[in-house]
């Protein structure tokens, strides 16, 4: 039998199948070890708010920034080359542009088509709010406003992270006051201040906001989660002296606004992940 | 040819009685029969450019008329998928067990690009949205030229071996837990590049298209991405195609030059048809080049079925 054309076609297929297969080893032996090397590495690369477990993450994860489009401060950003597998997924950089929390929604959790954040905890938290809320009050009082309500549940629920406090750096600790713009000049991050009297509806700039403190306690005031994450602890020592340092609390979401609008040395406040996120 | 072993060809006509054929007329005069070159390339280009500029302003200026990038997104508001990375997704969440991220959105994205591309004719989606096809046409226009000036030579595979890498992917995705094919896939890297702005992965990209440019032409698109085998499996059963009128065709296969995937206007050469009417196969990304092209009208974009209806 002579060699036909679809014989030739035959022979030539499965010698370039020979070469795409291994061509596909090679990547997936690559793959694997990027992965290992990627779960060390993303410890460091702080989720947005509702992520699942990072070896979920990395593949629940399709990178197509829809969390990053909708944050209304753009705190979410996507990872470079560096950062191995973890290329194109979202992350926060706190000390750059924390999550505030001025969507109330938690929308980058709602929009994630793959569930990577998500969203089905934060519905259930906030469901439970209500019906809490519903129980205790049969008749609801003025101030009455369910939204409210769940979007304070679901904030509370978030736990990116827990913030981390320096006490050799901090001001408070060691007894300085602060005055005037938190940050340097140049600095584009914004928050949603939490103090009642300026009713910021929207993110202002870092910036925009003087402060003056006889003794720095910016991390306490700032924080958008309140008392139950972060207090000021005023502590005695033996000779009597008497200083205050912030402490974290459980209720520490991880937001990072802490980290954003801390005037101290860039690593005072920093957010730890958790084992299991 | 292979598609059709139990079909016999059609006898070829006399070339005296071929319509449009180049007997007897000038090059000028053949030239001048068909002035609009250009038009569906142009529209096309249209459209393409207008789609990543939407995902691009959409963002930028908060528009959300199309937010997310190529590999999922919200058009409008409803959810579309990347179908590849969405059997990825599906094919890992069977291995870890974890279902959690096949959400009703996913389903929805999934199912509405499927039905959207089986409507347009499957591969449509390569050369009318895909930005690397944008880029690599144009680097196979450069290759062309350097073929012709004897700088550098052509290598071709085997076009089956896009379904080894198919398959491959899948089970790598499988078997790493990861979207290793989403990581160096030059579509979601230039959409998002375009989208966010440019990252070091961007080289990647460019090291693909010198290699298409001196080595082999069209490699990526060819030989290897699985988002265009994905949508010609839909573009099989697709009702929208390019259909050849074999009583028009003067075999001057100028179709065949201008096709970005030749393999699949087989049925012009002369001789070679077993049917008065042929439809394109599933690597056709109905981007009318060969329509542009026609002399004689024997190639059309048309809708199986619908011409009978009017």
């Amino acid at each position: 039998m002579g060699k036909s054309k679809s014989d030739i076609n035959r022979r030539n297929f499965l010698k370039n199948s020979a070469v795409a297969v291994v061509a596909l080893g090679a990547v997936g032996v690559g793959a694997n070890y990027l992965k290992k090397l990627n779960i060390e590495n993303s410890k460091t690369l702080l989720r947005p708010p509702g992520a699942v477990n990072e070896d979920e993450f990395v593949y629940a994860c399709i990178k197509c920034g829809l969390c990053v489009q909708i944050c209304p401060i753009e705190a979410i950003k996507l990872a470079g080359i560096k950062d191995g597998l973890s290329y194109g997924t979202p992350y926060i950089d706190p000390r750059e542009q924390a999550c505030d929390f001025s969507c109330d929604a938690m929308q980058c959790i709602e929009t994630c088509p793959t569930s990577a954040l998500d969203f089905i905890p934060f519905k259930k938290a906030g469901e439970t709010a209500f019906v809490a809320y519903q129980k205790a009050n049969s008749t609801p009082g003025k101030n009455y406003n369910p939204i409210a309500i769940q979007s304070k549940a679901m904030k509370a629920h978030t736990k990116m992270g827990l913030a981390v406090i320096n006490h050799k750096t901090c001001f408070a600790r060691n007894g300085k006051g602060f005055k005037g713009a938190p940050r340097e000049t140049g600095f584009e991050g914004v928050y949603r201040s939490p103090n009642p009297k300026r009713k910021e509806r929207k993110a202002t700039a870092v910036n925009d906001h003087q402060f003056n403190r006889e003794i720095c306690d910016l991390c306490v005031t700032e924080c958008p989660i309140g008392e139950t994450a972060i207090v000021m602890e005023e502590k005695t020592r033996e000779n009597g002296e008497v200083f205050s340092r912030p402490m974290i609390k459980d209720g520490c979401t991880g937001c990072g606004v802490c980290v954003m609008v801390c005037p101290s040395t860039p690593d005072t406040i920093i957010i730890e992940k958790l084992e299991t996120a | 040819m292979m598609k059709f072993k139990n079909l016999q060809p059609i006898p070829a006509k006399r070339r005296e009685d071929m319509p449009n054929s180049k007997l007897g007329i000038t090059f000028k005069q053949w030239k001048a029969k068909k002035p609009n070159k250009n038009k569906w390339r142009n529209k096309r280009w249209a459209v393409l450019v207008f789609f990543n500029f939407l995902f691009w302003a959409s963002f930028t200026f908060d528009i959300g008329i199309l937010e997310g990038s190529l590999s999922g997104s919200r058009f409008f508001g409803i959810y579309l998928m990347d179908p590849y990375n969405a059997l990825q997704e599906m094919f890992i969440s069977s291995r870890t067990g974890y279902y959690a991220m096949l959400t009703t959105n996913f389903f929805i994205g999934f199912f509405v690009i499927l039905m959207f591309y089986f409507l347009m004719g499957g591969r449509t989606f390569c050369s009318w949205l895909c930005p690397y096809h944008f880029l690599a046409e144009n680097a196979e226009k450069l290759h062309n030229y350097l073929v012709k000036k004897k700088k550098i030579k052509e290598h071709s595979y085997n076009i089956g071996i896009k379904y080894i890498f198919w398959v491959g992917f899948l089970l790598l995705a499988f078997f790493t837990k990861t979207l290793v094919f989403e990581t160096i896939n030059p579509v979601g890297i230039i959409s998002r590049a375009i989208i966010y702005g440019p990252g070091l992965l961007v080289l990647w990209v460019v090291a693909l298209l010198l290699f298409e440019i001196v080595y082999s032409k069209r490699f990526w698109c060819r030989y290897v991405c699985p988002i265009g085998v994905t949508y010609s499996v839909l573009k099989k059963v697709s009702p929208v195609g390019v259909q050849f009128d074999l009583s028009k065709c003067g075999h001057c296969r100028d179709c065949q030059d201008v096709c970005l995937v030749p393999h699949e206007l087989w049925f012009v050469k002369r001789g070679e048809a077993t049917k008065e009417i042929h439809a394109t196969g599933a690597d056709c990304t109905n981007c009318g080049l060969c329509v542009d092209i026609c002399y004689g009208d024997a190639l059309k974009l048309t809708v199986k079925g619908f011409d009978k209806i009017t």
